[in-house]
């Protein structure tokens, strides 16, 4: 049974260790500072800890104002309330200025399950890769959540980090190689390529080796950083194994699996399957779930790669 | 109180940015004349007598900001930048050209001595606080100036940001707002409600004046006194007439955006001729006292 830790805990305990070594972070609260892990930033750097109150807009451009002037803002709240509230804000403050500011949208995907399509982000993706030069993040493990908020920090230009809320298995030992724009291949195969994403990169963990189990030979792929899209890596595995199915908390449109399928259909055409939430606002209840739901537990993934390697 | 030589000095110069504003038209067949018209003693104030900004040295940290809110107002930006000497002048003939530098919106990317990627409105008063935030917790002795139009007000995220420049004490920043009373649809009070202005800024902890927005010296003065409240952020309305200086367009809605005919660029000339005429006997008598 792997550890399970909180992502906003080890989100905030990263940001504060950047933080000691990195006088230039400051951290913006939409009255969102100690539900996104930063209260302990708040205690120890309070001057260089902003209140904003519940104005996501506006926050998003004093970040861009604030790093004009050299400061590396870090601004975390309610992953929809970051993304698609202010996404103008995110799109010209951040993207077409090309500020170093670093998004933080925690409790994204289905993870705030019982308070409904208002709260949940299953779009972000979607709608911030779209932004030139902004960096996507959604790590699936708390090992590689700390590893990306250093990486963030180290990287000059605006980024988005998405991480979830309930508390989530480590998958990776503390020596894991990261690096922003790089999936890792967390197991060799070669019947079919399995790209895991974030909060669900654990179920397709589990999914795979259920697989083995069925006798199938799976590479797993997890694409943390889902732009820039690790090219070389994706299409590696669509040569080598001919199949590709993502699997992402996410609406299908726009997501991981349309990464990946805009980049494999110009350049190596396979046969996918995409993995995610159809077009239509998702419901509320339970996380695990809702997760059911939407054929997003271990045993559905393996199911349905089953039935996508038959046909 | 301004020298009086200086002053004629910097109407000569506003004079210069209005000619260089319908070079601009001239070049790109058309333009967001209206509020750039409105705006150009504001713009003259600041970059020859406010702003502590070096054109050689664009990116010099320790300069003053300028942020173009009113992103649409690019024209009056340009034609002074060029003034000051930030490019050559002949880059004013490039308006509407494929990848000109000067866009219809501007571009910190594309142009020297621009500070924001304005154009969508309501943008640029929260980037502008967070310079000043920025600049405060460096104890820069730079200060913030924010460009804004009135029609542009009826965007919610300015109050946000109106509010938090308030709540973190922001008096390194002051405020324009170009009132020159008109927007695309028609008189602003009749499009949304604004007013009375000063009073909602001052509700929103602003220290708040209201001057003529062509006055050049009550500009420089009135900044001077900078912040007005110590411990808050200072907020001018400036009471200006839409296309000032075209007599057949001012104060007319439809040269909010200008579609340049010959025979008003012809009327456009004449009527700057006219104010350089009456500059000059200015000056004639201002020299013969």
């Amino acid at each position: 049974m792997n550890e399970m830790k909180d992502p906003r805990k080890t989100f905030g305990e990263a940001l504060l260790e950047a933080a000691e070594k990195n006088p230039d972070i400051v951290a913006l609260s939409a009255d969102s500072s100690s539900g996104s892990g930063m209260g302990a930033f708040f205690s120890r750097f309070p001057e260089r800890h902003f209140e904003f109150g519940i104005m996501e807009q506006g926050v998003i451009g004093f970040a861009s104002g604030l790093a004009t002037t050299g400061k590396i803002p870090v601004f975390a709240a309610i992953a929809p309330f970051v993304t698609a509230r202010p996404f103008e804000m995110f799109r010209n403050d951040l993207g077409y200025m090309d500020q170093n500011v670093k998004v933080v949208g925690r409790c994204a995907g289905l993870t705030y399950n019982q308070l409904g399509s208002t709260h949940h982000s299953i779009d972000d993706v979607a709608i911030i890769r779209t932004i030139p030069g902004v960096t996507v993040i959604n790590p699936g493990d708390p090992v590689t959540i700390k590893k990306a908020v250093h990486a963030m920090i180290e990287h000059i230009g605006p980024c988005y980090l998405k991480i979830g809320s309930p508390k989530m298995p480590v998958l990776y030992p503390e020596d894991i190689e990261f690096k922003l724009g790089k999936g890792i291949v967390m197991q060799e195969g070669s019947d079919v390529t399995l790209i895991g994403t974030g909060t669900v990169l654990s179920k397709a963990v589990d999914a795979a080796k259920l697989l083995k189990k069925a006798g199938i030979s799976v590479r797993l792929i997890d694409i943390h950083t889902i732009k820039p899209l690790d090219r070389d890596l994706i299409l590696t595995a669509a040569r080598e194994t001919g199949k590709i199915v993502t699997v992402e908390e996410h609406f299908v449109a726009g997501g991981l699996g349309s990464a990946v399928a805009e980049l494999c259909s110009q350049e190596h055409p396979v046969k996918m399957k995409m993995i995610g939430l159809p077009d239509q606002y998702a419901s509320n209840g339970p996380y695990e779930e809702l997760l059911g739901k939407y054929g997003l537990q271990s045993d559905q993934i393996c199911e349905t790669i089953i039935k996508f390697l038959n046909t | 109180m301004m020298d009086n030589n200086e002053l004629l000095k910097l109407e000569s110069t506003a004079l210069n940015i209005r000619r260089n504003i319908l070079r601009l038209i001239r070049a790109g067949q058309a333009g967001h004349v209206g509020g750039a018209l409105s705006s150009v003693e504001i713009l003259t104030a600041l970059y020859f007598n406010i702003l502590n900004v070096d054109p050689k040295n664009p990116k010099w940290p320790l300069r003053d900001r300028f942020v173009l809110s009113a992103g649409h107002k690019c024209l009056v930006l340009y034609s002074a930048l060029a003034e000051k000497g930030f490019f050559d002048k002949s880059v004013l003939d490039t308006y509407g050209d494929l990848d000109s530098i000067i866009p219809g919106h501007p571009n910190m990317h594309k142009l020297p001595g621009v500070e924001t990627n304005t154009g969508a409105l309501g943008h640029g008063l929260s980037i502008a606080g967070g310079m000043a935030l920025g600049l405060r917790m460096d104890k820069s002795p730079a200060k913030v100036f924010v460009l804004m139009g009135d029609g542009e007000l009826a965007e919610g995220s300015n109050w946000e940001a109106a509010s938090a420049a308030s709540m973190h004490k922001l008096d390194n920043l002051l405020v324009f707002v170009d009132r020159n009373k008109l927007q695309i649809s028609g008189p602003t009070v009749d499009v949304m409600s604004y007013e009375p202005l000063d009073e909602r800024w001052r509700s929103f902890g602003w220290s708040v004046r209201t001057i003529d927005g062509h006055n050049i010296a009550a500009i420089i003065n009135n900044v001077k006194d900078m912040p007005f409240e110590k411990g808050k952020p200072s907020l001018i309305i400036a009471d200006t007439i839409k296309s000032k200086g075209l007599s057949f367009a001012e104060e007319k809605v439809n040269y909010h955006y200008w579609k340049a005919t010959p025979e008003e660029l012809e009327l456009a000339e004449n009527d700057l001729d006219l104010i350089e005429k009456e500059l000059k006997e200015k000056i004639e008598r201002s020299a013969g006292k």
